[in-house]
């Protein structure tokens, strides 16, 4: 088996609230993710998942321990080179989507790329548009789009600079049942393509539609099992009761 | 390559809020309305002041009686009586840079009579070589001729502002005013000249012959001043000397004693009309200034009110790669772009203000690519120095902080 793409060993997160309360968010965590996985993440909120996301993320440092992104230990690197990890290696998906108003899709899936010296911005936002099925709305602003087609915006922002990972924090969180289902299918049909995805959720159904569910309580990995029968969102989708055309969920 | 992309973010955040783009600029663009304002009248002024000096002539020399400060005014507070006609002769035959020499005598606001209306005005007494050494001409009529001279003629010629008092719209010429009592036809009307360089109006004059002004006017010997018109302009520090040194010997000052009279030079001239119009513009340009100051204030303000606002975009632009320093990048582009647009704008009214304040109040103002350059530059710097505290903020957040909100 091939280097894995995250190695996390003892990580533990304590935030100071204040008035010396502290909060430990993570307590020594340890896990490995491969390369080409697709990771659930469940846990209630303050469970530390987001805390745990955020420092895979290079969002966030921990208090102590190790980890490994792609083989670089991200403990030893400034903010400016985990701007960089950022920008190359990882794509974030976040639960209010976070699109930059008054712009367009395109701008929007653009983004990354200002930040990075990748030639050909604006056609590589358009083919990361068009493999999310939004080839046609490219200069829609987000204001015209439903919430479900947002997040598609968003996941082709992710995946626009071809990174290793993405890390999707409840991404279906402010979705209908029928868009949470679009935009599952569309996370299995990009891990299918070999894209690693560590997905965080507070639904068990939603972590189902991983390969592998790992559950987080108080800070600790209490379970962390291979699904063998992940759901799968587009059988979902077609079981869901015909429904009106229009379903602008904003 | 990401700089360039960059600060077309720049650009597009500023149109994305007009309302905020307009706020910011607001302010620059009238700071550098009033900079633009004030420099061109500032540089008006001087202009004004350098043509000034080119009508008292850059190769002259102007000799006063007295060794006082103030031309013609003896600190004693009594005449000065030793500077004769003579001397006058003497200094354009034995100075050899002196082409010609203007004696004179004034008598300043003198009644003039014509029939039953009256006004107040500077009487000269002058010789003709006062047109050559002057540059100065009668427009209308002729000037005093050696004949008067010699016949201590009663005959004047009138300037512009005494002119218009008593004659209205009327030929003056062949009609006689009273000086005092004398009786003096008017035989011309001399060229207008406008303004001294000490800032008097330089029409408001009647001149008669000088032979005639010292035995009937003033019933005097003496002179008030000399005017010397020299051969070139670089005769003028070398000529000085001269002219002091034939005036000491002529009068007899023994060596150690003050002059009795006092030789100025264009230079000191154009320093007198300096200090007239000068102390007014240097404090308009400090208001304007000020003003500039408070548009960066406002500027600085509404940029930190945008940092705010904009905490979640500038998380998401961390999380999606973008490091401190372009962050800081970003918001400095796009102060700086907006108080470059307004001085730019601010500029383009200033100049029509300009215009329009010379076309109203007929000060003159001038406009140069120099201001221009200064005014743009000057809100550019506006924009960085205002943007400075504000991108530092911005490019300070941490993502997780500015994503959460």
């Amino acid at each position: 088996m091939t280097q894995p793409v995250i190695q996390v060993r003892n990580l533990v997160k304590v935030y100071n609230k204040g008035g010396g309360a502290e909060v430990h968010a993570l307590r020594d965590v340890s896990l490995e993710i491969a390369r080409g996985a697709f990771v659930g993440i469940i846990g209630a909120s303050g469970s530390g998942k987001s805390s745990l996301m955020n420092i895979l993320g290079c969002l966030d440092k921990p208090t102590s321990g190790t980890v490994f992104l792609d083989g670089v230990d991200i403990g030893g690197l400034g903010d400016e080179a985990l701007a960089r990890v950022r920008n190359r290696k990882i794509g974030f998906v976040f639960q209010s989507f976070n699109l930059l108003p008054r712009t367009n899709a395109l701008e929007n899936v653009e983004l990354p790329l200002i930040y990075s010296d990748k030639p050909g911005a604006s056609r590589l936002a358009r083919l990361a548009l068009e493999s999310v099925g939004l080839g046609a709305r490219i200069h829609h602003y987000p204001s015209e789009l439903s919430g479900g087609e947002q997040q598609r915006v968003a996941i082709a922002r992710a995946l626009v600079n071809d990174p290793e990972i993405v890390f999707a924090d409840e991404p279906t969180g402010n979705l209908d049942t029928r868009s949470s289902y679009e935009i599952m299918a569309l996370f299995q049909n990009l891990n299918t393509q070999g894209r690693t995805i560590v997905l965080i959720t507070h639904e068990r159904d939603i972590a189902e539609h991983a390969r592998r569910v790992i559950r987080i309580a108080d800070g600790r990995i209490v379970e962390d099992v291979e699904n063998t029968r992940p759901r799968d969102a587009e059988a979902g989708l077609n079981n869901l009761p015909a429904q009106e055309a229009a379903h602008v969920d904003r | 390559m990401s700089t360039a992309r960059i600060a077309k973010t720049a650009f597009k955040g500023m149109g994305r809020n007009k309302v905020r783009t307009f706020l910011m600029m607001l302010g620059v663009v009238i700071g550098i309305v009033a900079l633009t304002l004030v420099v061109s009248a500032a540089m008006g002024a001087q202009k004004r002041i350098m043509e000034r000096v080119r009508k008292f002539g850059l190769d002259s020399l102007m000799v006063t009686a007295g060794g006082g400060q103030e031309m013609g005014r003896p600190s004693s507070g009594l005449p000065t009586t030793t500077l004769k006609i003579e001397d006058a002769q003497a200094l354009k035959d034995e100075i050899r840079s002196v082409v010609d020499v203007a004696p004179f005598n004034r008598r300043s606001q003198s009644e003039i009579k014509f029939e039953e209306k009256s006004t107040t005005t500077g009487v000269f007494g002058v010789t003709p070589s006062w047109e050559p050494v002057w540059d100065w001409e009668a427009k209308k009529g002729e000037f005093i001729t050696e004949d008067d001279m010699d016949d201590m003629a009663r005959s004047a010629v009138i300037g512009e502002t005494p002119r218009r008092e008593l004659f209205g719209d009327d030929d003056p010429i062949g009609e006689t005013v009273r000086i005092g009592t004398v009786p003096f036809e008017i035989k011309g009307i001399m060229q207008d000249k406008g303004t001294s360089p000490g800032g008097g109006d330089m029409d408001n004059r009647i001149y008669v012959p000088l032979s005639t002004f010292l035995r009937r006017v003033a019933n005097v010997d003496y002179l008030w001043g000399i005017k010397i018109r020299l051969k070139s302009v670089n005769d003028i520090d070398q000529a000085a000397e001269a002219v002091a040194a034939l005036l000491r010997e002529r009068h007899k000052i023994a060596p150690g004693l003050p002059d009795d009279f006092t030789v100025r030079k264009p230079d000191e001239v154009k320093e007198m009309a300096e200090n007239v119009a000068g102390t007014f513009n240097l404090f308009l340009i400090v208001v304007a200034g000020i003003s500039l100051i408070s548009g960066g204030v406002v500027v600085s303000n509404i940029m930190l009110i945008s940092v705010n606002e904009r905490r979640k975009e500038i998380g998401l632009r961390k999380a999606v790669g973008a490091g401190r320093r372009q962050i800081l990048l970003q918001f400095l582009l796009e102060s700086t772009v907006v108080t470059l647009a307004g001085g730019m704008i601010g500029f383009l009214l200033g100049a029509a203000g300009a215009r329009l304040m010379q076309a109203v109040t007929k000060l003159p103002t001038s406009l140069s690519w120099q201001s221009a350059v200064l005014g743009i530059a000057f809100s550019a710097a506006v924009g960085l120095i205002a943007g400075l505290q504000p991108a530092r903020r911005a490019a300070a957040l941490e993502p997780v902080e500015a994503l959460r909100s």
